[in-house]
């Protein structure tokens, strides 16, 4: 489906150059294509497996691809040369701007790389030979990571072999740290083999020799980087007015509420919700607790002057509201280290939860109607 | 989410056959399995590297590169908070009325509190150290005292459903502690006690191991002990 709305959307483009006025052209290759896809249909598509693109298909999808970019790039007046991949979607989501809930089903243009799943070029010569010594296993980059993997697994063993017997063995050499990453997901490993496989455990054998860094390169050819989470905080930036004082604010929401704070580093502890006191606002002892909650965390409980807006919700998705807010303004007052330690504390997370909707045939979104046998 | 209610609105359009309910997976949860549970208290973050062990600092790193939970509502990091004293403030909600059910809580703990420190001014010097007069350690103390130690789990075999003795984990022991002295609470009392009142004298019995609660525990373990001869029809 994607496919198709790209090729539409591509040849669109296209021919937009040629033809400024012809509007036939581009009908008739729709009709043409609706045409095609309705003859296709009458043949069993589920056995023929998923669709194959030939090379030149590909190649030709390319081409279109990079003459739509430049015109799209013309279209919006931006510079063909620089024009991103960001730049594109901003582009189509202005020219097709679309309410479809589904994102998948929204006009997309991407690179026909990503749109259309990695092919096998034909794997013998002119004479039939195959070029992979495997090719007859079925798997053939499968087996060859096995066949690669054991190899490398037997040059580390007479490694150490060959230590021991020099009486240079020892056991709590510097295995590789492999803290920082993570084992390709069978899915990734797909991809990158364009090949179905299941479970296998030959690397953790690998891995729990004490001199498997010698196929370090190998192992973390295989391995995705993590990174940090601590790295995707936005931290807002400290303000100052004109009495010297810094304060600084952000926004939090929780359900349907959203609220805004503004932190002032003065040294009193006063609260002031939508303009009255807090604890005229939040009669509940509970939710006044959250309010000072990642105060009392960092130990600032007195040094700062609140002063906060809040709309929407009830009084306990208002409260937990306020809570985001003001854990993010205190961001810009903290360490990196303390910032880390309020996002640990689940401080920093907006959270997800809300009403689940009510289901039809049943009472309410789990109550199930009494259940009657006849 | 979004293929159950697809699955549901399929099965309703097949309006011949009898609707019936799929069995699709019930608990679910809005974030993706991959967060991590917070951590709360503060005392977690001011332990110097040197003091964890390998397992801590693991964890340590994995909480460095995952995503968290937010933390719920009733959970702060102040000393007051408790997180079995939340527990059994959830379980006595009722209604979803948890102001109630914190008032209640608190009188209790007041209480309490009021009894023994009553006790206290009246004993003689040798029996005031006996006296305990904490709230909060008579509560974990007394729910210590309820929690049972084998439960009974009906099992069918040849025909016949036999009561077997079975080990319970520590979140079953305790939820069945709490249970065990709600319900207790709120039928076995007279018409014009009030609920804080009644809890009260209940957990400062359990304190002495006395009372219905541990009475009834004290049933179960009779059970238990009674079918010990089945224990064996325990696959698990």
């Amino acid at each position: 489906m994607a496919s198709s709305c790209v090729r539409v959307v591509g040849s669109i483009l296209g021919k937009c150059a040629n033809c400024s006025a012809i509007i036939s052209p581009v009908t008739l290759q729709l009709f043409r294509q609706v045409c095609m896809s309705s003859a296709l249909h009458r043949k069993n598509l589920a056995a023929a497996g998923p669709e194959q693109f030939t090379a030149e298909f590909v190649k030709k999808q390319i081409d279109e691809f990079e003459v739509g970019k430049r015109h799209l790039a013309n279209m919006m007046g931006e510079d063909p040369e620089n024009f991103s991949q960001e730049d594109i979607d901003r582009s189509i989501a202005y020219l097709f701007p679309s309410g479809l809930f589904e994102k998948k089903a929204r006009p997309l243009m991407k690179h026909p790389d990503e749109i259309f799943p990695k092919q096998r070029a034909v794997q013998w010569g002119a004479d039939g030979r195959p070029f992979h010594f495997l090719f007859y296993t079925g798997k053939q980059s499968y087996y060859f990571l096995m066949h690669e993997l054991y190899g490398k697994l037997l040059n580390v063993e007479k490694h150490q072999d060959r230590l021991r017997a020099k009486g240079l063995f020892s056991s709590d050499a510097n295995s590789m740290s492999l803290g920082m990453s993570r084992w390709f997901t069978k899915e990734e490993l797909e991809v990158s083999l364009v090949e179905t496989i299941s479970t296998h455990d030959l690397m953790e054998r690998l891995l729990s020799m004490p001199y498997c860094s010698l196929e370090q390169q190998f192992i973390l050819q295989y391995r995705r980087q993590l990174e940090a989470q601590s790295m995707h905080q936005i931290v807002q930036p400290l303000q100052q007015d004109e009495k010297g004082v810094a304060y600084s604010s952000a926004e939090g929401l929780r359900k349907t509420s959203r609220s805004s704070v503004v932190l002032r580093d003065c040294g009193s502890g006063r609260v002031t919700v939508n303009g009255q006191d807090c604890h005229h606002y939040f009669s509940v002892l509970q939710d006044r607790e959250q309010l000072m909650f990642p105060l009392q965390f960092m130990g600032v409980l007195g040094r700062f002057d609140l002063k906060c807006t809040v709309s929407g919700g009830g009084r306990s998705s208002q409260a937990g509201a306020l809570r985001l807010a003001i854990s993010r303004a205190l961001l810009s007052f903290l360490s990196e280290k303390e910032g880390e330690a309020m996002r640990q504390a689940g401080l920093l997370t907006p959270d997800p939860r809300v009403r689940e909707r009510k289901k039809p045939g049943q009472e309410g979104a789990r109550r199930k109607y009494t259940w009657k046998k006849r | 989410m979004d293929t159950h209610v697809l699955k549901m609105a399929a099965s309703v359009s097949g309006l011949l056959k009898p609707w019936t309910s799929r069995v699709v997976l019930v608990r679910w949860s809005r974030y993706n399995p991959y967060y991590l549970e917070p951590e709360v208290r503060k005392e977690a973050y001011n332990r110097p590297e040197t003091e964890l062990s390998p397992e801590d600092q693991e964890e340590r790193q994995l909480k460095t590169l995952r995503p968290i939970k937010a933390a719920t509502s009733g959970v702060t990091s102040s000393v007051f908070d408790d997180p079995v004293i939340s527990k059994f403030i959830n379980m006595m909600m009722r209604q979803g009325k948890k102001v109630l059910a914190r008032e209640i809580m608190l009188q209790t703990l007041e209480n309490i509190k009021k009894k023994q420190v009553e006790r206290y001014h009246k004993a003689t010097g040798g029996q005031k150290e006996e006296i305990e007069c904490n709230p909060y350690e008579i509560f974990h103390q007394a729910l210590e005292n309820c929690k049972p130690v084998v439960g009974l789990a009906s099992i069918q075999k040849g025909g016949k459903s036999y009561q077997v003795p079975i080990p319970l984990t520590d979140n079953r022991r305790r939820f069945l502690a709490m249970k065990w002295m709600i319900t207790e609470c709120k039928e076995n009392k007279h018409r014009r006690t009030l609920m804080y009142e009644k809890l009260s004298q209940e957990l400062l019995a359990a304190f002495q191991k006395e009372g219905n609660v541990i009475k009834k525990k004290h049933e179960l373990h009779k059970m238990a002990e009674a079918n010990r001869a089945y224990a064996h029809y325990r696959w698990w």
